[in-house]
């Protein structure tokens, strides 16, 4: 008995997946264990391997497909079994217009007059007028909708226009396809000619290359556009003596080892602070959703972390219920697994205030952009020596900057400004606040 | 018409007068001394006892209604409460005179008829007899309350427990009521006591009662009915047909058909509990001309309707009337009519300012109230003591609150959760049964042996294809045709169920208006096969009736137009009764209508819409004489209300479909199921009715002038319609035209497109497409082309609006311009 490989579901929000690499190919012997592919949500990526052993018989997704979830894949069985009850049914409706090719000839002269109704598929609004039943076909067949002619009233592609298409060999890939149906820009060149080499044998050497976009490049694209175009964001600078903080850091790497702690960085120590500080701002520790505000009792900090995919922001969940060792340990797991690719989808939401670190680049001061409906991101910027007077005398100190983001429509500047303030004031005196 | 009753020219030219006999009015007059012989103690205690707990029971729902408590309890009733405070003496003198047998049929008004006449059944039957009939209604539930939370060793005054917490329950939407709370104040009954169903509409009992009275007359049964209403229901029609229509000579002049079978007249009462208003209209001096309502009795027959005015404040009275009516009507000498005189205190609703009465009236009323007077009587006479009638207050008072008590209890007495069992009223919109006869211990009542009916005889004689073995058409008078389809059902049934009864304007000699019934008269007696007046409330209000008691009917009202005659008793009582009694009640009526053709505007309408819209009724149209038998048949095994569409375009149609012609014997079809007429793959058209052989024609036309294969279905059947066969059939072509030869806005066909692109819309290659007639009166027969669907016109809207056809040029428009214009200009 074959077995039909699907699709997982990783995540409940999460709809289709990307196949970044097939590890085996259609024919290969695989073990009960071996990886069969690696595929790619919009923000994690994992390794699907085989549950039973025997022959990949049927493969029906290539590297770069995006599959719905829960989707066939592809067929683990036993060589030259019968696997045509696991086909999914569209390969068997594709031979039917074929089968009704015979048409009575009576009738075939009639047709080659040709109601041409409209000539081209798009109306004067922009609008491709397709009967559902048309769009089905040509969802299935790819038939190059481009040059179709309607001969449904109004213009209307109907379902004799798509077959009219497959009948003179009118398709496209589905990748030209998909273009076509999303922008409505008709592709260069149809499947059945032009062959791509030839096309870029007379072209001018070109000197770039186009790398398709990921998945998650496309939804960082996305949300950050939404993110700015959306919302009224401006950013506070603010910075603080990071004196104490430096000394307590020293302090800490001193006893480290002898009381089993993290590493504790200054990210960690900003992350502590803000989860405290936050207690006291609840606009601070919100989603704005359009018609109401959402305040939250604790706080899940959200944490960018740069990866080799992109920007992924993990979330610490209660982070305000923790102590500054655990908040620690509990940003390095998460982060660890963002870079790793394997976080769950699930880690990946559920934020109420983010905090991104540029200062390891020296960055002084930038203006972060929130993650949507979060109220405020804030940055933490690069540990700078400044000057202030004291006592009449100058004194070198070490400061260190912070920029807050908020979203004017949730809140007003006054109250961000507050909380950058007792932000900064509680990381100058750290130890009170770890007395707190 | 029928031709033993010599219309004669020389006779009905002869002078002379119409005289009229006195009408009885408050002529009433026995003494306190002579009541005495007549009635007990017990007797005369009861009578108060009975107008006490109906007064308690009223006040205690007006209390709820304007204060929102009684006796300290509160509680909201959102529901009606049409009381009756003032009207006790009436209800209790009415009830009196009744037994078992006797069943009463109310109005809104009719709390108090219902426990009056509960109070006297209980004390007429004996206490196994009234244990058993509450052990038995509704599977006990009813008791096992009662007989938990007021618990009595005294069966009888269990039972009155009983009756006034079935009531309140009901009253109160509660599922422990007698219809389960579907029925509510204006609806409730109690039929193991004869209390047959109260209506909301006014004089909406009346053609029900009728339809009771001719149940208990052509069944041979006992007891007598009675029409309760008030006097503003006088101004309506179905009561004045009702009048009429159990008047008619033929009851006792031709049913008896030669002393073969009994010749009295119909048992019913028409009971006017006559107190002055119609909500605020009053009848006598504003809204009616009788000055007296039992002058009404005056116009219907030669017994004036036996009509008497009564003093309906004082019990003795009315019991008095009744007692002598209901005599005359168990001698066969009904109808009656009793115009009761009374008052209601309490207004028509407790919402009612009384701004059409003087405060003065009301206080002369209730100084006059019937109760206290009665008391009064008696203690002056020595009857009885104050303290015995305040011990009877007492009761009465303390049992009302404790049944209230139980009644508001939702933990004892439950709402219908719809959120738990959402199809709980799905379940009793129709019963769905399936019963051969509705009485089978008897036989039924046939003048010969079925193969010896003239109807039979023909049939048999006939051919049942449209085509001979040769393919040659079959000539007209030898072909089974659609009458025969439906004739033979219906024969079959006469034989089968005693219970059946068939009638409607000339259904008789004339056969029916287009030969259906033809030859049938010889074979069936006149009382269960006979001409009714041109009644339509009456004919279909009596067939709810005559099914309420247990038979079933076939009524028929020649033209479907003729549907608007009897809207209420189609609309709201045929289709209604079977869930508002959650189910106790069954409906076996066939109501069978015809579209007409020819013969214009209000001769000419396919009403499928109205019938359909109207949850509780089933919905058929057959086009072939093999689906007329099969849907006649389901419809008359059945216990649901069909409301059963024919066709005067194709009555004479033979069968054209099933190869072997019409099957012999019973032949059913599942009502719901359609028919593919014709397989096609390339557009589906739906058809309902007599258009079926023109959508056909145009399938033809598509297929072999245009190349277009069109499969064609015939729906058969509306209400109930199962679209599985449709949606298969849009899935294999993509393509679908409903049609049908009603107007177009609001049609079936409108509503069955909605459906199946909902269903569909996958599949669709064009949306679907409904096309009736123009939204227009009928035109002239010579005009109908334009107006009815016909095959170009099918055609035209495939070409325009579903399937461009090459080379092909529409007649008519159906551009998207013209159809917003035409709805703009709301045609």
């Amino acid at each position: 008995m074959a077995t039909l490989v699907i699709m997982p579901r990783q995540g409940q929000s999460v709809e289709s997946c990307v196949i970044t690499e097939w590890k085996k190919k259609k024919g290969d012997t695989v073990a009960e264990g071996d990886v069969l592919f690696s595929y790619e949500t919009d923000k994690s990526s994992f390794d699907e391997p085989a549950t039973v052993a025997g022959v990949l018989l049927e493969v029906f997704a290539e590297d770069g497909d995006d599959v719905p979830c829960l989707d066939p894949v592809c067929i683990i069985g036993q060589a030259g079994e019968d696997i045509s009850a696991l086909m999914p049914k569209a390969s068997a409706e594709e031979s039917a217009p074929a089968a009704e090719e015979k048409a009575e000839e009576k009738v075939e002269e009639v047709k080659k007059e040709e109601v041409v109704v409209a000539t081209a598929s798009a109306d004067k609004d922009g609008m491709l007028k397709i009967s559902p039943r048309a769009k089905n076909l040509a969802n299935k067949t790819y038939a190059d909708l481009s040059a179709v002619t309607p001969t449904g009233p109004n213009g209307r592609v109907i379902e004799r226009d798509v077959n009219r298409l497959l009948d003179n060999g009118q398709r496209l890939t589905p990748e030209q396809y998909e273009t076509f149906m999303k922008t409505g820009v008709a592709p260069a060149s149809q499947v059945e000619e032009a062959p791509a080499a030839a096309a870029a044998a007379t072209a001018p050497v070109a000197e770039y290359e186009d790398v398709k976009l990921s998945n998650v490049r496309k939804v960082i694209a996305k949300s950050m556009h939404e993110s700015l175009s959306n919302m009224a964001q401006l950013t506070l600078n603010a910075s603080f003596d990071a004196t104490q903080i430096m000394a307590y850091r020293a302090m800490l790497k001193k006893n480290a080892e002898a009381m089993g702690l993290n590493n504790i960085t200054f990210n960690d120590m900003v992350l502590f602070a803000v989860a405290k500080t936050l207690k006291n701002h609840k606009d601070c520790n919100a989603h704005y959703l359009g018609d109401k505000m959402r305040f939250f009792n604790n706080v899940n900090l959200g944490i960018a972390v740069d990866t080799e995919r992109g920007l992924l922001v993990p979330t610490v969940f209660n982070a305000d219920k923790m102590s500054l060792n655990e908040l620690s340990a509990n940003a390095k797991t998460v982060i660890k697994a963002a870079q790793g690719g394997s976080i769950s989808p699930d880690l990946l939401s559920g934020g109420t205030f983010t905090v991104t670190n540029l200062g390891a680049m020296g960055i002084e001061s930038f203006t972060p952009v929130i993650n949507p409906p979060q109220t405020c991101i804030l940055g933490v910027c690069n540990i700078s020596r400044r000057v202030k007077q004291v006592n009449g005398e100058d004194v070198f100190y070490d400061a260190m900057g912070l920029s807050l983001t908020f979203d004017h429509r949730a809140l007003d500047g006054a109250p961000a400004a507050r909380f950058l303030k007792e932000l900064c004031a509680n990381l100058e005196n750290f130890n009170l606040l770890m007395a707190k | 018409m029928p031709k033993s009753q010599y219309v004669d020219p020389n006779k009905v030219f002869e002078p002379g007068f119409i005289s009229f006999n006195d009408i009885p009015v408050c002529q009433y007059k026995k003494t306190l001394a002579e009541e005495k012989k007549i009635y007990t103690k017990d007797d005369m205690m009861r009578i108060y006892h009975d107008m006490r707990i109906i007064r308690e029971f009223e006040t205690m729902l007006n209390e709820v209604k304007t204060k929102s408590a009684y006796n300290g309890i509160e509680y909201n009733n959102p529901g009606p409460a049409h009381l009756s405070i003032g009207q006790e003496a009436s209800a209790v003198g009415e009830a009196y005179a009744l037994d078992m047998n006797d069943f009463s049929f109310g109005s809104h008004r009719s709390h108090g008829e219902i426990i009056a006449k509960s109070l006297s059944s209980i004390h007429k039957l004996d206490e196994k007899e009234v244990y058993d009939i509450m052990k038995e209604f509704l599977g006990g539930t009813l008791l096992s309350i009662v007989e938990k939370h007021m618990p009595t060793s005294n069966i009888k005054e269990l039972a009155k427990n009983f009756i006034l917490y079935g009531a309140l329950a009901e009253i109160f939407a509660r599922t422990t009521g007698f219809n389960k709370g579907l029925g509510g104040s204006m609806h409730a009954f109690f039929i193991p006591f004869g209390l047959m169903p109260n209506n909301a509409i006014v004089g909406g009992s009346a053609p029900i009662a009728l339809g009771a009275a001719l149940y208990k007359r052509a069944n041979h049964k006992p007891g007598i009915i009675i029409a309760n209403s008030g006097d503003g229901a006088l101004g309506r029609g179905p009561v004045l047909e009702s009048f009429n229509f159990a008047s008619m000579d033929q009851i006792t002049k031709l049913w008896g058909m030669d002393g073969k079978y009994p010749n009295g007249g119909l048992p019913i009462l028409f009971n006017v509990f006559n107190n002055s208003y119609g909500m605020g209209g009053q009848t006598r001096g504003e809204t009616m001309g009788y000055d007296m309502a039992a002058r009404l009795g005056a116009g219907f027959n030669p017994d004036m309707m036996h009509a008497e005015r009564v003093n309906g404040y004082d019990p003795f009275a009315v019991i008095d009337a009744v007692s002598r009516k209901k005599e005359l009507l168990l001698a066969g000498k009904g109808p009656a009519l009793l115009d009761v005189v009374t008052y209601r205190v309490s207004g028509h609703s407790p919402s009612d300012s009384s701004t059409y009465r003087t405060q003065e009236e009301i206080d002369a009323w209730i100084a006059a109230d019937p109760i206290a007077a009665y008391k009064a009587k008696m203690i002056k006479g020595k009857v009885a003591t104050e303290a015995e009638f305040a011990a009877i207050d007492e009761d009465i008072i303390n049992r009302m609150t404790t049944v209230m008590k139980l009644a508001i209890n939702d933990e004892i007495s439950p709402r219908m959760d719809l959120t738990k069992n959402p199809e709980a009223i799905s379940s009793i919109m129709f019963s769905n049964e399936k019963v051969k006869s509705m009485d089978p211990t008897r036989e039924a009542e046939m003048l010969v042996p079925k193969e010896e009916c003239p109807r039979v005889k023909e049939i048999k004689g006939k051919i049942r294809t449209a085509k001979d073995a040769n393919g040659k058409p079959v000539s007209k008078m030898k072909m089974y045709n659609i009458r025969d389809g439906l004739a033979e059902p219906i024969i079959d049934k006469f034989y089968d169920d005693p219970t059946l009864i068939a009638y409607g304007e000339d259904n008789r000699d004339w056969g029916g208006a287009f030969g259906v019934y033809k030859k049938m008269t010889e074979a069936i007696p006149y009382h269960r096969f006979f001409n009714s007046p041109i009644s339509e409330s009456a004919i279909v209000g009596s067939a709810v009736g005559y099914a309420m008691c247990g038979g079933r009917a076939i009524v028929e009202l020649m033209y479907a137009d003729f549907m608007g005659c009897a809207g209420d008793e189609i609309f709201n009582q045929m289709a209604k009764w079977q869930s508002m009694s959650a189910g106790i009640l069954k409906m076996p009526i066939v109501l069978r209508v015809s579209v007409g053709s020819k013969y214009g505007a209000q001769h000419s309408q396919d009403w499928t819409a109205l019938a359909a819209h109207i949850p509780g009724l089933k919905v058929v149209f057959p086009s072939t004489p093999a689906d007329a038998k099969g849907l006649m048949t389901a419809a008359l095994e059945g216990t649901d209300p069909v409301i059963f569409f024919e066709s005067q375009r194709i009555y004479d149609k033979g069968e054209e479909f099933l190869k072997d012609g019409v099957p012999e014997g019973t032949y059913e079809i599942k009502m719901g199921d359609p028919d593919v007429k014709k397989e096609g793959k390339d557009i589906t058209i739906l058809t309902i009715g007599a258009v079926l052989y023109r959508a056909l024609e145009a399938a033809k036309t598509l297929e072999e002038k245009y190349g277009i294969s069109a499969e064609v279905i015939d729906t058969r059947s509306i209400v109930p319609f199962d679209y599985t066969k449709v949606i298969e059939s849009v899935k294999k072509t993509g393509k679908i035209i409903i049609v049908g030869d009603a107007v177009e806005r609001g049609s079936i066909m409108k509503d069955m497109a909605a459906n199946i692109s909902e269903l569909a819309f996958d599949y669709l290659d064009a949306p679907a497409i409904a096309l009736g007639s123009r939204n227009w009166i009928t035109p002239a027969h010579e005009l109908e082309t334009e107006f009815f669907p016909y095959p170009d016109t099918i055609i035209d809207c495939i070409h325009e609006k579903i399937l461009p056809i090459p080379g092909y040029v529409a007649k008519h428009n159906f551009s998207d311009v013209e159809k917003i214009e035409r709805y703009k200009k709301g045609v």
